[in-house]
């Protein structure tokens, strides 16, 4: 029994780690994401191009080398002189990665909106921000709110990739037991996850409910 | 306006674009000689600290009941580090990225149980040998009368060892194992966990993992140590940083204080490590 609790504790520190990253990574991936979304959707051509680019390579990359990237090539370029705390280097690498994601959601979101709102907003004299906020953006927000959704479920999960940068997140306090000869707090681990992810869910369901006042 | 707020986020972007994507290939070569001489023990003495990366595996570095770090290597480099002058830091990492550690200075040391290898001595500087190490075969306990030394295994056994370790030397180099299957997995806790959920006989690995490991009541309890049968004794040193030869000096001269002064006899003592320590006490 006091193995069992030693261990919870052990893990309950770890994935405090992630629920860390978790939060940060979404409250700041968002609003970036939304401004990538607008620059690929710019029409002054060099912007629209980078903003492609920075999509490709964030994308085109796996999320574990861009970690190391941010981690170790600062250090290995100045000769050791700065580097990224690990947890900062862990929160720039997750936050540029799902901004990434999040902006193509954004991009596929606004773009299914039929040209014919716009036409309309013009018609009742209303300016290009005026429909931006008051007619288009509640529709983009009850349209993505399926896959946004999905990016933060396998966020939750993701954030356990910290651990190659070695911040002592979850999976790698459990692995450390297994170094110890307990085996089962690795299994026990997938606990944490499922009641976190249980619970966002509960709150996705009810967020979509409260977005159905319409039919879009 | 616009137009300018559009060119100032183009150029920013393509500047993290650059810095995220350039300069990685050639950086690794470059760092190591900046780190080479006598300026690595300038650094280190420097900012006062030696950080030391280790993972937790016990006897070497773990947690106690408490949630203190502890251990033999734990003691051991805090002596030394007493001995050189400087305030250790651990520094837990991730046990595949332990080069690239190095190199980018977050750690100045590694002393997590290092084998020696020819390898790893013409990319790293290393310490004298302090404690000798070697291979053992972990089975099911009820099995282990099947094993013994005059009868090399047959092909229906599978051998597990972790990849690019000592223990898949010996599997794939010891006559004992030339008929067996060979399967490595990541890690040497893997391998155990593999013979112990019965997807592979025998499982090689380290003895001094296998002390933390098969200690009563763990997970492990049904599995047991071959007796009277190791292989391919090796060493244990400390790496640091490539041609750092004054902080290698130091770390050298300190090991061997500890060894005089009876603290590394006492510390191995006390995690019941005494008979394979190297280190001899000069007259």
């Amino acid at each position: 029994m006091e193995q069992f609790i030693n261990v919870s504790q052990q893990l309950l520190k770890g994935f405090g780690e992630n629920s860390f990253i978790f939060i940060i990574t979404l409250l700041l991936s968002l609003p970036l994401g939304f401004i990538v979304s607008m620059g690929s959707r710019s029409r002054f051509v060099p912007l629209k191009i980078v903003t492609k680019l920075f999509v490709w390579i964030i994308r085109g990359t796996p999320l574990m080398l861009q970690l190391f990237v941010v981690f170790y090539v600062p250090p290995l370029m100045s000769g050791g002189s700065f580097n990224f705390p690990r947890m900062n280097a862990a929160l720039i690498a997750f936050v540029i990665n799902y901004a990434a994601y999040f902006s193509e959601i954004f991009r596929g979101g606004i773009e299914a909106i039929p040209k014919g709102q716009y036409e309309a907003g013009q018609v009742l004299g209303m300016k290009k921000s005026q429909i931006f906020f008051k007619i288009v953006l509640l529709q983009v927000i009850k349209r993505i709110t399926a896959p946004i959704g999905n990016e933060i479920i396998t966020l939750v999960k993701d954030t356990s990739l910290a651990s190659v940068i070695a911040i002592p997140e979850i999976l790698m306090n459990a692995k450390d037991f297994s170094m110890q000869g307990l085996i089962w707090p690795l299994f026990y681990s997938a606990l944490f996850f499922l009641a976190f992810c249980g619970v966002l869910t509960l709150l996705f369901s009810f967020f979509e409910k409260k977005l159905d006042y319409y039919k879009g | 306006m616009k137009k300018v707020i559009a060119l100032l986020m183009a150029a920013a972007m393509t500047a993290t674009a650059l810095v995220g994507c350039g300069g990685s290939s050639d950086s690794s070569s470059k760092a190591s000689s900046d780190a080479a001489g006598s300026g690595d023990w300038t650094y280190i003495e420097q900012k006062g600290d030696f950080v030391i990366g280790i993972t937790y595996f016990e006897p070497m570095n773990y947690l106690d009941e408490t949630g203190e770090l502890t251990g033999f290597e734990t003691e051991f480099a805090t002596k030394v580090c007493e001995e050189m002058g400087v305030t250790p830091k651990f520094q837990k990492i991730d046990w595949d990225s332990k080069e690239v550690e190095l190199n980018a200075k977050t750690i100045d040391c590694i002393w997590n149980g290092l084998t020696i290898t020819d390898e790893r001595k013409e990319n790293m500087g290393i310490s004298t040998p302090y404690m000798e190490n070697k291979q053992v075969m972990v089975v099911k306990a009820d099995k282990a009368d099947d094993f013994s030394a005059d009868k090399a295994l047959t092909g229906d056994v599978t051998v597990v060892a972790e990849k690019k370790s000592a223990g898949e030397d010996v599997a794939k180099g010891d006559e004992f194992f030339a008929a067996a299957n060979y399967v490595s997995v990541d890690s040497q806790a893997k391998a155990l966990l593999e013979v112990k959920s019965g997807t592979a006989d025998v499982a090689i690995i380290d003895y001094v993992m296998s002390i933390g490991t098969l200690k009563d009541g763990s997970d492990y309890g049904d599995l047991t140590v071959v007796e009277d049968m190791s292989f391919a004794p090796e060493q244990y040193g400390i790496a640091i940083r490539k041609d750092s030869t004054e902080t290698l000096e130091k770390l050298n001269e300190a090991i061997q204080k500890v060894a005089d002064n009876g603290e590394l006899e006492q510390i191995a003592e006390k995690y019941n490590l005494k008979d394979l320590l190297l280190v001899e006490k000069s007259k």
